[in-house]
């Protein structure tokens, strides 16, 4: 091992009400490739984006570069720091060519006013020497393959003379090919005494390829580990030991099927997927984000139609091609970003809890029947108890618990059989989340039957009666959810 | 192995041009005549020189609907300072360019500064400009330019004889659109800020993290075009020998067509300058076809709308079907 890049101490960072990430402290040597392991929201995008100075963290922490103590850094600062970060999105450009795309920096960083093409030629060139790769310097980025487009990524860092890489789950999107390919190049690049922060949620990759594991769970440094002193079962028990602080729900068994998804798949979204959803069951379905959870409860809502596969709801045999076919069939979707796409925010909550139901207020004038609506709304606020029972209160000035009332009563309005909720509870705190888990175990006892997708093992745990863990597009295993751990599940979902 | 990827990017463009000119030339003989062809060089000479303008604005990701206004608004002062400064060429020039990139640069700070979408300021541009111009000129022509600079438009480059004692030739005006060309070439080829209007257009956050500065990109480009729009104006002015503060309306419809028509794409990042002197050239050709085979000029207006629509479209879906394609999940 080499020694220390870079050293962090005390690092903390809070956002309005949440405290991302708290106390972390640990070190990267050169020539080593350090492994960041951790749950979805368990701190690792908060830090990456510390260590590139998009983020300043809170003041009281430290970060020791090359010997030189400071706070933050900026985006600059860790360009020459040769902090290079990989981000899943590559923040390339499709539009130039491979060589741009490794050498123009170098002319931004000098501030040149022409353009050196030979000298651009030749940076690209050595780069891509470096790793072994021959790429034409000419083609188009957009025309490569996103494998080759990592490539090029790296080329870049390496252009820019980067001594720590952080690659932020460079697997996601390559074939089992071309992550040998991408090992082969970060085995290459730590032998020449690059330092490599790697994150995966791959056990399989991480034990492949790290020579130590840093896990954080709920923004806290769990600890530092050699690749020798962990096994797969105590590292997804690092991950997983979150305090379960919710009511946990008696569990039923139910027999009734009331909706079945039978051998949908979607290209490169997901494949085979089968279960039954019975009435007044909730049934949780997990697994880590980019699993494919939600494209499956899109496509089973007609956001986003699977290529193949069949949906019979009460046994009869149904099409969602588009939302509106869902709807009417009796389906309802509250989404995940409930600012964006489940609430018009300007308006009020009774503007917003009628949405959904204008056709059957307006009746044969198309006119909308105000009495009517009123009558609705004042039901529906009362049923969900909505606070300030105040129908005009615009839907900002709620809070992120009563918006989510909102959401559901506007989608139970449509009084549907089938209610697909994708994480409820997100950016609420404790006391809402109680309530909404409440109300959808009510909702349940009444027959309705409930999806529920959230990447939050303690709350499935406790609401919901099965569970279903996804892996890259395919469902691993179901479970009742019973006498189960949320290490079960996650070793699943891993 | 550069060029030769350019030439088949463009390569099927220029199928169309070859495949059209012929059509034309069946249709009516006059067509494929040198006499035509300079004729259509010299009345669509201001339109290549603002399409150079224009591809940069595209680059960006923008788009500007004002440049009618700002020709017809630098013409005018170009004629007045012709009428009561001076009729020296390089004086006359300098004004025109100055004028230009001055409201080139006020475009560009509505947009890069206060955040305006391209297509409202330059909308807003657009209307207050031909007001002012109109309640300047009344909106009647001004004759009356000297001698000196009329003697200057009737120059030609190279002149070719023809049987008949009348001789054809390229004319003068072909330098400005030289200069606009190589102007252009040299800064998106040559300068790193070039590059730069690639980037933002590829990507603009990364191109901003890489270290670029967009707004100060998006002024100079805006201001670029302006200065081009100052060079259109004189050459403008010295065929046309009087100034027509009505003759640019709808004008900006023809140069965002003949660019998109050259494969600039509207959401930024891709286009050439040899595309886009070949979408001009197609354009013109067309356009021209259309005069030739005596179809009534209304349908030269519907034309435009269809091309600019139709290369759009193909635009989009295109984007749409990469969007498509791309894998959401690495489903095992």
């Amino acid at each position: 091992m080499g020694q220390t890049l870079i050293e962090l101490k005390n690092i903390s960072k809070t956002f309005p009400g949440v405290k991302a990430l708290e106390n972390i402290g640990f070190s990267i040597d050169s020539g080593e490739i350090h492994a960041l392991i951790g749950e979805n929201g368990a701190g690792k995008s908060t830090l990456i984006k510390i260590l590139s100075g998009v983020y300043q963290p809170d003041s009281g922490g430290q970060i020791i570069l090359g010997g030189r103590v400071v706070e933050s850094l900026t985006p600059l600062e860790a360009l020459q720091s040769e902090i290079a970060v990989i981000y899943q999105d590559f923040s390339l450009f499709p539009n130039l060519s491979v060589m741009e795309n490794i050498a123009l920096e170098q002319s931004v960083k000098n501030n040149d006013n022409l353009v050196d093409w030979k000298a651009m030629e030749r940076i690209s060139r050595d780069a891509l020497d470096q790793l072994g790769i021959s790429l034409d310097l000419n083609t188009i980025l957009g025309d490569l393959s996103i494998a080759k487009q990592q490539l090029v990524a790296i080329a870049r860092s390496l252009a820019n003379n980067a001594r720590l890489l952080i690659l932020d789950e460079p697997t996601s999107s390559l074939s089992k090919n071309e992550v040998r390919k991408l090992f082969d190049i970060m085995h290459s690049l730590k032998n020449k005494g690059m330092a490599l922060l790697f994150i995966s949620h791959k056990i399989d990759e991480l034990f492949a390829i790290s020579d130590k594991f840093t896990i954080l769970r709920d923004g806290k440094y769990i600890g530092t580990y050699g690749e020798d002193e962990l096994d797969d079962e105590q590292l997804i028990s690092l991950m997983v030991g979150r305090k379960i602080e919710y009511t946990i729900y008696p569990k039923n068994k139910r027999t009734e099927p009331l909706l079945e998804v039978r051998g949908f798949s979607k290209k490169g979204n997901f494949r085979d997927i089968n279960f039954t959803l019975h009435k007044g069951e909730i049934l949780g379905l997990t697994g880590l984000v980019g699993a494919g959870r939600t494209e499956v409860a899109q496509a089973i809502f007609g956001l986003n139609p699977a290529d193949e596969g069949t949906l019979l709801l009460d046994g009869k045999e149904i099409i969602n091609s588009t939302p509106n076919d869902a709807v009417k069939a009796g389906f309802s979707f509250v989404p995940e970003n409930r600012l964006q796409e489940g609430l018009v925010l300007s308006k009020s909550i009774e503007d917003n809890i009628s949405l959904t139901m204008l056709d059957a207020l307006s009746g044969k004038s198309s006119l909308i029947n105000l009495k009517k609506r009123k009558e609705l709304t004042r039901n529906w606020m009362e049923k969900m108890d909505i606070r300030p029972n105040i129908p005009e209160m615009i839907t900002s000035k709620l809070s992120g618990g009563n918006q989510q009332r909102v959401v559901i009563s506007k989608w139970l309005a449509t009084d549907p059989k089938v209610l697909i909720v994708d994480e409820p509870t997100n950016g609420i705190d404790i006391g809402a989340k109680s309530g909404i888990h409440q109300l959808l175990r009510d909702l349940a006892e009444k027959g309705l039957g409930i999806i529920i997708i959230s990447s939050e093992l303690p709350e499935i745990l406790a609401i919901a009666d099965r569970v279903a863990v996804m892996r890259r597009g395919r469902i691993i295993t179901e479970f009742f959810c019973e006498n189960i751990t949320q290490e079960d599940i996650m070793s699943k979902a891993l | 192995m550069k060029t030769k990827l350019l030439k088949i990017k463009e390569l099927p463009i220029i199928l169309i041009l070859i495949v059209i000119s012929i059509i034309i030339s069946v249709a009516n003989p006059a067509f494929m005549t040198l006499e035509n062809f300079l004729d259509i060089l010299k009345s669509n000479l201001v339109l290549a020189i603002m399409s150079m303008g224009m591809l940069m604005v595209m680059l960006t990701g923008g788009i500007d609907v004002s440049v009618s206004s700002v020709i017809t608004a630098v013409a005018v002062i170009t004629g007045y300072s012709l009428m009561h400064w001076s009729s020296n060429l390089l004086f006359t020039i300098l004004v025109a360019v100055l004028s230009g990139t001055v409201m080139g640069l006020f475009n560009g700070l509505l947009i890069a500064k206060l955040k305006i979408p391209p297509i409202v300021a330059t909308l807003g541009t657009m209307s207050v400009i031909l007001g002012l111009v109109l309640y300047i000129t009344n909106g009647t022509w001004m004759t009356g330019i000297p001698e000196k600079f009329i003697d200057f438009g009737r120059k030609k480059l190279i002149t070719f004889p023809t049987g008949d004692g009348k001789a054809l030739g390229i004319p003068i005006q072909f330098l400005f659109l030289l200069v606009a060309v190589l102007a252009t070439w040299f800064i998106l080829r040559k300068t790193v800020i070039g590059r730069g209007i690639y980037a933002i257009g590829g990507n603009r956050d990364s191109a901003e993290r890489m270290g670029f500065k967009p707004d100060r990109i998006i002024i100079f480009v805006y201001a670029f075009e302006g200065f081009l729009i100052g060079l259109a104006a004189v050459a403008h002015t010295s065929i046309m020998r009087q100034v027509d503060p009505n003759a640019f309306l709808g004008f900006e419809m023809q140069v965002i067509a003949a660019v998109v028509l050259g494969g600039a794409s509207v959401l930024g990042g891709y286009g050439s300058i040899l595309g886009t002197l070949i979408g001009v050239s197609l354009f013109c050709v067309i356009n021209n076809g259309l005069i030739l085979m005596h179809i009534p000029t209304f349908w030269q207006k519907i034309v435009v709308g269809l091309i600019i629509i139709g290369s759009i479209s193909i635009d989009m879906t295109q984007k749409k079907r990469t969007e498509r394609n791309k894998t959401r999940v690495d489903v095992e």
